[in-house]
């Protein structure tokens, strides 16, 4: 229960802190997904002249997702090594580190996500019913982003160096989720199905059903997705419990 | 100082290992804590003294949870064991007020308890107004009067003190020194490291002597004391007596 509290009680006093920074404090939150989102328009929808006139929509469903996974599985790499200062003080199990990461990271995707529909309802697109999928498919990508997060915080205290692979893996990810191109134009369609074994190709792709097609998810593979990533990250809190003061030697030594 | 002789924490032949990597697969080894046992009775203030590196911080790490011993040991049911510290997890944006609150749930308490005593703590460490002010504004003596305030006001079933018994300027150091003077005369269950005999001999019912990670001699703190001054002085070549000096020879921190 007192977990809980500090969690909470944490994560908004990390947001309170991280806009104090800023001149333009809370509207980064909004202003950075944009900037991405441009830069992806520009150089894909000008340069590249790939996706007609809905390609922004189409954009923005795709990346914004992706931004929220890329943010948290990196700020979560170092988080456990960042709180050295307090580990070095205090009993605490070391998953609250990237646990509050990824709980900073949703208020911020709360507020962004509600950017995003808000601005397709502002180009034209209806809204309908199906929309309120929408909230499974994020609830899908959440245990995803939470186990991705919970494993690269608990495997880098052990192997420093797998930090560069996530670099890299995030990287690769990014090209192989179907963020600015069309899977179903761009494969052939005896890959498709691999393809889609990406979870997060998967989940940007029942964005793009759900918001852009008005059409209910696909239901078998988020359900899929949320038992594997429910399983993966329970395990890892276990361990996390188990292996608490090796961690703590870990990082202090 | 109380003379109560329930043991409220056993520890039964604690050892601890450090290991430090040499290459990819290889670790050297090395021994902090060697077999090390006593018992901590309700209400007494168990001094620890030793040289640099004889274990003193590790056995307090122990104590508070942070490190499980790797042989041996621990029992201490249910009560709290808290490491008193100054400045734990501030962060320079936010208020005392916020920077309080966080910290006093670090150390495993719940919210409701810490906000119940913070307005104790405003008074004890002079504040005011200052308390909603960012802490990147405080001076580092206004910093440690918050930390310290904080410290004496919440009560932890263990109190483990590691040479903090002097912070801020001449006045609110004799308040502080007295005020925790009064807390481990009460009923607190202490277990103080200090390199100050006067603090030890004032303060203390019991005194552990540790030297290369395991206990050298235990007793009341005159007789520790003084084997451990000749010890010193044997090893160092000084002759002085500890009588009248604030400072333990060899064990300048």
């Amino acid at each position: 229960m007192n977990f809980l509290q500090l969690v909470f009680v944490k994560i908004s006093l990390n947001l309170k802190a991280e806009a104090a920074k800023s001149y333009l404090s809370y509207l980064w939150w909004v202003l950075e997904p944009i900037f991405f989102v441009s830069v992806m328009f520009v150089v894909f929808g000008v340069f590249l002249s790939r996706g007609g006139d809905q390609f922004v929509p189409f954009l923005v469903c795709g990346n914004i997702p992706f931004l929220w996974f890329s943010k948290s599985v990196s700020n979560s790499c170092n988080s456990i090594s960042q709180g050295r200062g307090l580990i070095s003080q205090v009993k605490i199990n070391k998953a609250f580190f990237p646990i509050v990461i990824i709980g900073q990271d949703l208020v911020k995707q709360a507020v962004v996500f509600t950017m995003l529909l808000l601005f397709l309802v502002s180009i034209g697109i209806q809204p309908s019913a199906n929309w309120f999928y929408i909230i499974l498919v994020i609830i899908v990508q959440l245990s995803f982003v939470i186990s991705c997060s919970l494993f690269v915080a608990a495997i880098i205290p052990i192997l420093p160096d797998f930090k560069y692979i996530v670099v890299t893996g995030l990287q690769l990810l990014m090209f192989g989720s179907g963020i600015f191109y069309s899977y179903e134009e761009v494969l052939l369609e005896e890959h498709r199905d691999i393809f889609l074994l990406n979870p997060m190709a998967n989940i940007i792709h029942n964005f793009r059903l759900v918001l852009l097609d008005n059409s209910a998810p696909n239901f078998d593979s988020l359900f899929i997705t949320f038992i594997v990533c429910f399983c993966i990250s329970g395990g890892i809190l276990f361990l996390f419990s188990k292996y608490n003061s090796m961690y703590s030697k870990l990082v202090i030594e | 100082m109380s003379t109560a002789e329930e043991n409220i924490l056993y520890v039964r032949d604690v050892s601890l290992f450090y290991r430090k990597r040499k290459s990819f697969f290889r670790h050297d080894s090395y021994q902090v804590l060697d077999s090390i046992t006593f018992t901590i009775n309700k209400g007494e203030t168990l001094g620890v003294i030793g040289r640099n590196g004889c274990g003193k911080s590790s056995l307090l790490k122990i104590l508070a949870g942070i490190y499980q011993p790797d042989l041996g040991d621990i029992s201490h049911g249910n009560i709290s064991v808290s490491l008193l510290s100054l400045s734990l997890g501030f962060d320079g944006e936010l208020t005392g007020w916020d920077n309080a609150l966080l910290s006093g749930m670090l150390l495993g308490f719940s919210k409701d308890y810490v906000k119940s005593v913070l307005s104790d703590v405003v008074t004890f460490s002079e504040l005011s107004d200052f308390i909603h002010e960012p802490i990147k504004t405080y001076s580092s003596g206004m910093r440690m009067r918050l930390g310290f305030s904080l410290a004496l006001y919440l009560k932890p079933d263990i109190l483990l003190i590691d040479e903090v018994l002097g912070v801020g300027d001449a006045h609110f150091r004799q308040k502080a020194e007295s005020a925790m003077r009064n807390r481990i005369n009460s009923d607190a269950t202490v277990v103080l490291v200090s390199h100050s005999a006067t603090q030890i001999i004032s303060l203390c019912d019991r005194v552990i002597w540790l030297e290369n990670g395991s206990i050298k001699l235990e007793g009341n703190p005159e007789s520790v004391l003084m084997e451990y001054e000749s010890f010193i002085t044997k090893i160092k070549g000084v002759g002085k007596s500890f009588i009248g000096n604030n400072v333990i020879k060899g064990s300048s921190n």
